[in-house]
C-alpha cells in the first residue's frame, strides 16, 4: 500500500526516510493532527489511529500517523469522524510537554517510534486499496 | 449559630390562589411558608428558615418573560436571602420553566445558592439542568415528600460550601458534569447485573449515556434548482406584524403558516420576530435577516430557483420542547409535501 | 476443565534469613531474591521493600503488580511461555498468596507513571493499598534501549513472584475455591434455559510500554481468539503495559479478573458463562476492524446471548471498544461495556474518544481527569522524580511539602476498566 508517514518525530523520520514516504511536520502534535485532517479533507483515509498509544494528549509531544496515499473521490466519513474526535480529545488535555529534558524527549521519541513501528510492516504488506471505508463497515 | 434565610418560590396553583383561571396573577410576596414550603421547612430543620414565599402566576411569568423575571428577582432580593429554593414544579411545564428561569437568575444575579426541583421530562429541566441544580422529582405533586429533603439537603450543602456529590448520590438531574463517587458494588458485578437486566428485557440505567445521536442523514443534493419550488421554514420566530396567532416567545406550543404572496422584501412595517431568546432589534428592522425572502425572490426572478413557495412556516425555538418541535416538523413536512415543495431552507437563530 | 485455587492468607511480610511461609507470615531472604534478579545483566541494582496497608508510604513509579501463585497439581507452571514452559495451564490445583502482591517499581523511561499510596485519600482509589506489598525496586544498567529495560523489569517481577509463590507449594490452603467449566456441548445441555454469556477481554497492544503477552506471545501479533478463564488465573496473560496507570490491567488484575470471577458467581444460577474471547487493541485501523470482526464472529459462533466487554487504556482503544460493541450488538447479541472516562478536570468534556448509540449499557470506572490531592508520605519507595511528568501530574504538581496535586489517572488501578473497583461517575 502506498502511504504517507506523517510525523513530527525526528527519530521516526531518521528511521523511515529512505524506506517510505515521510511527511515531516516541523511542529507540535496538534500541527500533525491538522496536517492529517487536511489530507482527510482531500479524500485520503487514515491507516492508523491518530491517538495511538495510551500516552495522553499533551503528555507526549510526538505523534506519527499513517495515511493512505490513494485518494477517494469523496471524503472518507470514517476517517473524518475519527480525526475530528481525536482533535477534540486532544484539545481537552493540557499541554504538559513544554520544557522537557532531552532525556525525556528522547524516550518519548522512542515510544512514538515503537508504536508506529508496530503498524508499518502491516501497512507495507497490506495490498488492499481502501476506497472509502464507511462507518458500517468499520 | 445564625439561621440561613431562605426565600421560596411557588406558582399560583401551589399557593392555592387557583388553577389555570388564576394563572395571570402578578408576582406577590408573603411572609413565611406557603403550601409546599411547609415540607421544605421541615426538611431544613433548625439550620435555615423560609422567611418569605414569592408567588407568581404561570401565565403572567410566561407572557412577560423579562419583566416578570425582574419583578420576582426584586421581591427575592428585598429579603436578603442566603438560600433560594423554587418549586418543586413536578411535570408542570410553565411552572418548571419559571422555576428554572428564576433559579438561574438568582444564582447569576444574587450569587447565592439556588436549587429547584422538577420531573425529568418537564421542559424546564432540559432548559436549565446544566445551569442549576434541579432535584429529580416524580411527575405529580405527591412526590413533594421525597423531593423536599433532597432539595433542603442540597441547598444547605451549597450554603455551607460543602462538596457536592455525584447526581446519583444527591438526587439532582444529571447535568453533563461528570463527577466521581463510590458505588456499593464493584464495576464487574454491576456489569453482570446490567447484562442480566438487558437480557431479560428489564429496565437498567447506563452509567454513561452516549452523547445525543439525533442525527439526520442528509438527502442527496437537489439536481436542478431551477426546476424546483423552495420553501422557507424558521425557528427564528418571524411572524406578520402583530403576531396574529400569538406564538409564544419561548416554549412555543404552536407554529404559524403565513402567506408570502406579494412580498418581495420583508420590512419593519410588515414583519417582526416573536422570539424571546435573542435581541430582536435587527430581526424586527429587517426580517429578511432571519427569513431571506428578498434574496430568494431575486433568485426566482433570475431563474436560479424554480419558485419560492408562497407560504412560510415559523415557530420559536427558544426553550421549545424537542417533542413539540418534532410534532410541528411532522405537520409542516406533510403540508410541504402536499404542495409539491422540492426543498426547504431551514433557518434558526 | 477444573481448577482449584487454594487461597493462603498472608497477613504479614518480614525479611529473614530463610524464605518461608509460616502461620500466614511470609519471611523473605532478600539476598536470595535479589541474586535471582541480578542474574539479568540489564539490571544494575535491585532491592526489596515492604509496604503495609495503613502505613505512610508512597510507592512510585509502579510498573506492575503481581500476585504470587504456584502450580501444585496439573500441567504447566506459573506464567507459561515467560517463566514456565508453554504447556497449557488452567487445570489441577494452584496455590494463591492472598492479601499480598509483588510490586515492581523503577525507571524504564524518563517519564513514568503509577502511584500506590498505602494510606490517605490516594489509598482509597487503588486496590493495592489493601495488600501487603513486597516491592521490588530495580535500577537498570545504562546504555540499553527502553525495550530491553521494560522486558528486564517485567521478567524480574514475574521471577520474584514465582519464587515467592514456590514457598506456598506444600502449604494447606486457608480456603479452596473450585472453578469448573464444562465443554460447550455439555454447558448448553446443563443449562438449556439460562442465557449464554461470554466475556470479551480487550488487551492493550500498541508497542513499547503498551504490550500484553499471552503464553509469552506479544498479543498484537495475534488474531482474536478464545482462552479458558482458568488459564488466565494461572498467569497465561501477563502485562507489559507501563503507561496509563489508572486504567492499565496489571498482571494482578489478569490473575484476579473481576469479570471472570463475577461471571463464575452467576454461572448456573442466572446465566451460563460460556467462555472468554481475547482480542487486541492495535494501532493499525485494519487490524482494529479485523480483530473486532473476529470478536463478533466468535461471539456468534458460540451462540452467545450476551457479552461483557472490558477495555484497557485510553484513546484509540475507545475505537476498538465501540467497534466490538457495535459489531456484536449487530449480531443480535446484547452487550455491556466497561470503560473509564476522560471528561476533563471540570467533568464537562466528552468522556470517550468514540461513541455509538448501540453502546447503551455502559459501566464506568470514573473520570480519570478528576483532581486529587495526595498528602506527603513519610516514606517513598522508588522516586518521585517522575511525578511532575506522569500522566495527570503537571508542572508544580509535586509541591514543596511533598504533597501531590494531580489527576486521578496518576494512581495505579484507580479507574480500572475490568470493573475491579467501586469507583464510578455520573
Amino acid at each position: 500500500m502506498e502511504f504517507w508517514l506523517v510525523t513530527n518525530n525526528e527519530k521516526v523520520n531518521d528511521a523511515y526516510a529512505d524506506k517510505c514516504d515521510v511527511l515531516f511536520v516541523d511542529g507540535t502534535d496538534r500541527d500533525v493532527m491538522k496536517t492529517i485532517r487536511d489530507l482527510v479533507h482531500e479524500g485520503h483515509s487514515l491507516l492508523t489511529h491518530p491517538l495511538s498509544g495510551s500516552l495522553k494528549p499533551g503528555e507526549t509531544p510526538f505523534r506519527s500517523v499513517l495515511v493512505d496515499k490513494s485518494k477517494n473521490e469523496t471524503v472518507d466519513p470514517f476517517s473524518l469522524d475519527l480525526i475530528e474526535t481525536c482533535i477534540q480529545a486532544l484539545q481537552k488535555f493540557r499541554v504538559r510537554y513544554e520544557g522537557l529534558s532531552e532525556r525525556k524527549l528522547e524516550d518519548f521519541r522512542h515510544v512514538d517510534l515503537s508504536i508506529i513501528e508496530s503498524a508499518i510492516p502491516t501497512a507495507m504488506a497490506d495490498r488492499t486499496r481502501v476506497v472509502g471505508v464507511d462507518r458500517n463497515g468499520a | 449559630m445564625k439561621k440561613f434565610r431562605v426565600v421560596h418560590y411557588i406558582n399560583q396553583f401551589f399557593a392555592q390562589i387557583g388553577g389555570e383561571d388564576m394563572a395571570h396573577v402578578p408576582p406577590e410576596k408573603r411572609e413565611g411558608v406557603v403550601g409546599p414550603g411547609i415540607a421544605i421547612q421541615a426538611a431544613l430543620g433548625d439550620e435555615a428558615e423560609i422567611v418569605a414565599t414569592v408567588i407568581c402566576g404561570d401565565s403572567y411569568f410566561g407572557e412577560n418573560m423579562g419583566k416578570a423575571e425582574a419583578e420576582v428577582l426584586e421581591l427575592i432580593k428585598s429579603e436578603n436571602p442566603d438560600i433560594f429554593i423554587a418549586g418543586p414544579a413536578f411535570n408542570a411545564g410553565r411552572y418548571g420553566v419559571a422555576a428554572g428561569t428564576i433559579t438561574s437568575a438568582v444564582k447569576r444575579e444574587l450569587g447565592i445558592p439556588a436549587v429547584t426541583g422538577m420531573y425529568v421530562e418537564n421542559p424546564g429541566a432540559e432548559m436549565y439542568k446544566d445551569d442549576v441544580y434541579i432535584i429529580s422529582t416524580t411527575n405529580s405533586a405527591a412526590g413533594v415528600r421525597a423531593a423536599a429533603p433532597l432539595m433542603a439537603k442540597l441547598a444547605l450543602k451549597l450554603a455551607k460550601d460543602e462538596p457536592i456529590g455525584a447526581s446519583k448520590e444527591e438526587g439532582y438531574l444529571p447535568n453533563n458534569v461528570r463527577k466521581n463517587f463510590f458505588e456499593e458494588k464493584r464495576g464487574s458485578a454491576r456489569a453482570v447485573e446490567m447484562l442480566e437486566a438487558k437480557l431479560a428485557g428489564k429496565p437498567y440505567t447506563t452509567e454513561y449515556p452516549m452523547p445525543d445521536f439525533d442525527r439526520v442523514e442528509p438527502n442527496p443534493p437537489v439536481a436542478d434548482l431551477s426546476q424546483i419550488t423552495i420553501a422557507l421554514v424558521t425557528s427564528g420566530g418571524i411572524v406578520p406584524k402583530g403576531n396574529p396567532d400569538h406564538i409564544e416567545s419561548s416554549s412555543a406550543s404552536k407554529f404559524g403558516e403565513y402567506s408570502l404572496d406579494g412580498f418581495d422584501d420583508l420590512t419593519a412595517e410588515t414583519h417582526e420576530t416573536a422570539h424571546g431568546g435573542y435581541d430582536p432589534v435587527y430581526a424586527n428592522a429587517d426580517a429578511d435577516r432571519v427569513l431571506p425572502v428578498d434574496v430568494l425572490r431575486e433568485y426566482e426572478k433570475a431563474g436560479k430557483i424554480g419558485k419560492l413557495h408562497d407560504k412560510f412556516y415559523t415557530t420559536v425555538g427558544n426553550g421549545t420542547a424537542v417533542a413539540s418541535a418534532k410534532g410541528f416538523a411532522e405537520e409542516i413536512a406533510k403540508r410541504l409535501l402536499a404542495e409539491k415543495v422540492g426543498a426547504v431552507i431551514l433557518t434558526s437563530t | 476443565m477444573r481448577l482449584e485455587l487454594g487461597n493462603i492468607d498472608i497477613k504479614e511480610i518480614r525479611f529473614a534469613d530463610k524464605s518461608e511461609i509460616k502461620d500466614g507470615v511470609l519471611y523473605v531472604n532478600q539476598e536470595e531474591v535479589i541474586a535471582q534478579v541480578l542474574e539479568d545483566d540489564l539490571i544494575r541494582d535491585a532491592h526489596l521493600e515492604i509496604a503495609v496497608p495503613g502505613e505512610s508510604v508512597r510507592i512510585t513509579p509502579v510498573k506492575d503488580v503481581i500476585q504470587p501463585r504456584v502450580k501444585v497439581e496439573g500441567p504447566g507452571g506459573m506464567f507459561p511461555g515467560v517463566i514456565s514452559k508453554v504447556d497449557t495451564v488452567g487445570t489441577g490445583k494452584t496455590n494463591v498468596l492472598r492479601g499480598m502482591a509483588v510490586v515492581t517499581c523503577g525507571r524504564i523511561v524518563g517519564f513514568q507513571e503509577g502511584i500506590i499510596d498505602m494510606t490517605g485519600p490516594g489509598a482509597e482509589y487503588t486496590p493495592f493499598s489493601e495488600l501487603n506489598n513486597l516491592v521490588l525496586v530495580v535500577e537498570p544498567e545504562d546504555g540499553w534501549k527502553p525495550h530491553d529495560y521494560e522486558r528486564a523489569a517485567r521478567v524480574a517481577g514475574l521471577k520474584v513472584a514465582t519464587y515467592i509463590g514456590e514457598l506456598a507449594r506444600d502449604l494447606t490452603p486457608d480456603e479452596t475455591v473450585v472453578y469448573e467449566r464444562a465443554n460447550l456441548r455439555e454447558s448448553f445441555e446443563n443449562y438449556p434455559d439460562l442465557p449464554r454469556v461470554g466475556y470479551v477481554l480487550m488487551l492493550q497492544t500498541q508497542g513499547l510500554l503498551h504490550d500484553t503477552y499471552v503464553y509469552g506471545v506479544d498479543a498484537k501479533q495475534t488474531l482474536t481468539t478464545m482462552i479458558s478463564p482458568t488459564e488466565i488465573m494461572d498467569g497465561a496473560i501477563v502485562s507489559g503495559n507501563c503507561v496509563s496507570a489508572c486504567d492499565k490491567n496489571t498482571t494482578y488484575h489478569h490473575q484476579n479478573n473481576p469479570v471472570i470471577e463475577d461471571l463464575f458467581k452467576a454461572h448456573g444460577k442466572t446465566l451460563n458463562f460460556v467462555g472468554v474471547i481475547i482480542t487486541n487493541e492495535n494501532v493499525y485501523l485494519a487490524d482494529k476492524m479485523r480483530s473486532s470482526d473476529w470478536s463478533a464472529k466468535l461471539a456468534e459462533y458460540l451462540s452467545l446471548d450476551g457479552v461483557i466487554i472490558s477495555q484497557e487504556g485510553f484513546g484509540n482503544p475507545d475505537t476498538d471498544l465501540i467497534m466490538n460493541c457495535k459489531k456484536i450488538e449487530e449480531k443480535g447479541i446484547k452487550t455491556v461495556i466497561i470503560t473509564d472516562e476522560y471528561a476533563g478536570q471540570d467533568g464537562k468534556s466528552q468522556s470517550l474518544a468514540d461513541a455509538d448509540p448501540l453502546a447503551d449499557a455502559v459501566i464506568t470506572g470514573g473520570n480519570a481527569n478528576e483532581v486529587v490531592i495526595l498528602p506527603p508520605m513519610e516514606r517513598i519507595i522508588g522516586t518521585t522524580d517522575f511525578v511532575d511528568k506522569i500522566a495527570g501530574g503537571h508542572d508544580g504538581s509535586l509541591r514543596e511539602d511533598g504533597s501531590i496535586e494531580a489527576e486521578l489517572q496518576i494512581i495505579t488501578g484507580s479507574t480500572n476498566e475490568m470493573g475491579f473497583n467501586k469507583l464510578s461517575a455520573r
